[in-house]
């Protein structure tokens, strides 16, 4: 968790942190509802016409959301596909583990020890789905996933800063209760000062702000904060008179960072409630792909050369230490650019370029198996507890109640130095920082977590990056040159969206070039004809 | 946590498994994919390196010669893959790049580096890489010509800033440390590289197995 939200913030800084804050969230839906681009956040699923008996050839590199996505609706218009995939699995930076999965991190190889259960699984990669990520939601309808409610934001979970309350946690409910109880405050008798009657407001709107303020804080009469039942009552309250609690001073609770950054959250449009993911993990989508797909996917197939044709185009491969070579009419090609970058080609040099100056993003996820669910005596059912440490952050698992044994995300970062320092770590170490650092939110956490596992994702073999990182200006200079085909060449996936990280700007990506492959196929047989 | 110790067992097997498939390929994922070097993950041409070099690095990342610092992240990653092989899959991994053919990398040329500068500055550097950049197995200096030039700067800057060459037991990365300590700034760094990009490539660059 950063420093977002330190100053006041414009609209367009407000859209640099989205950015920054890579997977989870970013520009291009957040965009849409501010209202600053002309995407349309509601772009109906691309109709390719049916070819009628042409034969046209795709090759399509790499198995994640878009070379999916692009495989589904071309072979549906009567495209031939083939997807080559370099890794051993289909599904991209879409990873949900369970018992046995082969986590292939280039140094830090595991198998998931998670016990086989249903319930026990893991999104490493892809976690959540806001409701406006209307082209991912497009396949789930369309494919049959069925979804379920995720929460960030659970009033119950907790924030802990060693800077505030002697590094204790306090749970989100009461610090958030009373930092509003002290704003609201702070509002009303602002409202009622002499000084506002400056302000454009007439004698109703101030007195209809004066009642937003005492409703935002939950004020007494006077205007004043006394504590609230918001923040959960310190006794009774059911059968018994309620007790409240003592509200907490207001620079203790500035001592603590949560109130600059984390506490708000849930308030980006990519994060906020309500959020839902897949019955059963995040791969549900992938699983749905693939029972509709004829299209074959190869596993374990690198891609050494991409050669554009003057029709088509050329990719050579090995597999298991073969070399082949296959022809196509176009290439859908979804390997993360820092890895196109170094696999030999004649693509124009100033794409190539573009690509090198891409960042490969940096972030860090632990899942820890926990033998109970220690979090449900706590009322903590589903949600984000947050902490100043490299963890950041603890999710609870949204899923399976009341069953014996849940899996936790026991860290999540973003921050690239983060990510770096648990790189730096062996699995074993990741997990027993994991475990003392949670133990900072829960006592005797470690007593409860039986194993996990641990995914930075700039090591993750055939991928050595998490979302693409644009900087402003190299968006402003090359994602259009990069976004366009070089001859019959497209370069898709979530690095070719405004957002990094999303599965929709996967899903978009791709529907942006199958909408340029039927401009070309319709001009195409328009010029025969 | 018993079980992790099960992992531990079970990720070796892994690891095994993995290369035991021609899959030294491991190596072109990061290093491009003819082993000519990929600038946007900074790995380095390794087609030029002869086997010598190759396995003497492999033991730098070992021995916590190279990857040590806590920012080295690029360091770390090499460190990471070379910790998890054993002799066996170095031995294989080095034949594999053995097998590539030799990639001459082409050099964007820096227009603000002095050559001439560079030329001095290499007088220093020839005695044990050779006139020609091409290395001196006797004294396990690598060879230069056709290594990437973004990648050169980026080692002399990381034996300047004692990133390589601080570790007592390493003494190669030592004296190529002073020598490195030697070129007063960035400007030096980029002039003497410079150089080395002009060398003419008329030494084939000979790959001899110690």
């Amino acid at each position: 968790m950063t420093h977002y939200f330190k100053t006041p913030l414009t609209r367009r800084q407000c859209l640099g942190l989205l950015a920054k804050a890579g997977s989870s969230s970013a520009i291009l839906g957040a965009a849409g509802i501010f209202g600053l681009t002309n995407i349309p956040v509601n772009a109906s699923p691309v109709a390719l016409k049916p070819l009628q008996g042409k034969n046209r050839k795709v090759l399509i590199l790499g198995a994640g959301i878009s070379g999916l996505t692009a495989a589904y609706e071309l072979e549906r218009a009567g495209y031939s596909c083939k997807i080559l995939e370099a890794s051993h699995r289909v599904g991209g930076r879409v990873l949900t583990l369970r018992h046995g999965d082969f986590i292939n991190e280039l140094g830090t190889p595991q198998i998931c020890p998670f016990d086989d259960a249903p319930n026990l699984y893991f999104n490493a990669g892809a976690a959540r789905i806001p409701a406006h990520h209307t082209g991912i939601l497009h396949y789930c309808r369309t494919l049959g996933v069925e979804l379920q409610l995720f929460s960030n934001h659970n009033k119950n979970c907790y924030t802990q800063d060693d800077a505030a309350f002697n590094g204790q946690p306090v749970r989100i409910r009461e610090y958030e209760a009373d930092m509003r109880g002290f704003v609201g405050e702070l509002l009303a008798k602002s409202a009622t000062a002499d000084s506002t009657l400056d302000q454009p407001f007439n004698e109703q709107d101030l007195d209809k702000f004066i009642q937003f303020a005492r409703a935002y804080g939950d004020l007494d009469a006077d205007l004043t904060y006394r504590g609230t039942d918001r923040a959960g009552y310190a006794a009774g309250g059911v059968t018994s008179p309620a007790i409240l609690k003592q509200p907490r001073s207001l620079p203790d609770l500035l001592r603590s960072d949560f109130c600059t950054g984390a506490m708000h959250f849930a308030e980006i449009a990519d994060q906020a409630p309500a959020l839902m993911t897949p019955n059963g993990g995040m791969d549900s989508i992938v699983k749905a792909f693939l029972r509709q797909l004829t299209t074959p996917v190869q596993l374990h197939c690198q891609v050494s050369n991409i050669q554009l044709l003057p029709q088509g185009v050329a990719v050579t491969y090995l597999k298991q230490g073969e070399s082949y070579t296959e022809r196509a009419d176009y290439c859908l090609n979804c390997i993360p650019a820092q890895l196109v970058s170094g696999i030999e080609n004649n693509l124009p040099a100033d794409y190539v370029a573009i690509m090198r100056q891409l960042g490969r993003g940096k972030l860090t996820k632990i899942g820890l198996q926990a033998k109970q669910r220690f979090w449900e005596q706590e009322d903590i059912y589903s949600g984000i507890s947050w902490t100043k440490q490299d963890i950041t952050q603890i999710w609870y698992p949204h899923h399976d109640a009341f069953k014996a044994k849940g899996i936790l995300l026991g860290a999540y970062s973003w921050e690239p130095q983060i990510s770096d320092r648990f790189a730096a770590m062996t699995h074993q170490q990741r997990l027993a920082t994991a475990i003392a650092q949670g133990t900072k939110v829960h006592a005797n956490y470690g007593q409860y977590i039986e194993n996990g596992v641990s995914v930075c994702w700039q090591r993750m073999n055939h991928m050595l990056g998490c979302g693409a990182v644009w900087t402003e200006e190299l968006q402003k200079t090359g994602f259009e040159l990069l976004q366009a085909p070089a001859g019959n060449h497209y370069l898709i996936g979530d690095q070719l969206s405004m957002h990094p990280g999303w599965q929709e700007g996967a899903v978009r990506s791709a529907w942006h070039v199958l909408a340029d492959i039927e401009r070309r196929e319709t001009l195409r047989t328009g010029a025969r004809a | 946590m018993n079980k992790i110790w099960l992992v531990f067992i079970l990720l070796s097997s892994a690891v095994q498994a993995d290369s035991k498939q021609p899959d030294a390929q491991y190596c072109l994922v990061c290093h491009g994919s003819a082993a000519q070097g990929n600038a946007a993950i900074k790995a380095p041409n390794l087609t030029m390196l002869p086997d010598w070099y190759l396995r003497q690095q492999f033991i730098a990342f070992r021995n916590n010669w190279r990857g040590s610092d806590a920012n080295d992240s690029h360091g770390k990653e090499m460190q990471a893959v070379a910790n998890s092989m054993n002799d066996a899959e170095i031995d294989q991994a080095i034949a594999f790049i053995r097998h590539r053919a030799p990639v001459h990398v082409s050099i964007s040329v820096n227009t603000t580096a002095d050559i001439q500068h560079g030329r001095q500055l290499y007088q220093q550097c020839q005695a044990c890489h050779g006139a020609n950049g091409e290395g001196n197995a006797q004294l396990h200096a690598p060879p230069l010509a056709g290594q990437h030039n973004w990648y050169l700067v980026q080692q002399l800057r990381a034996f300047k800033n004692g990133w390589r060459g601080n570790q007592g037991d390493d003494n190669y990365g030592q004296i190529m440390r002073q020598f490195a300590q030697s070129l007063a700034n960035d400007q030096a760094i980029a002039d003497v590289v410079a150089y080395i990009d002009s060398l003419p490539p008329t030494q084939p660059l000979v790959r001899t197995t110690r």
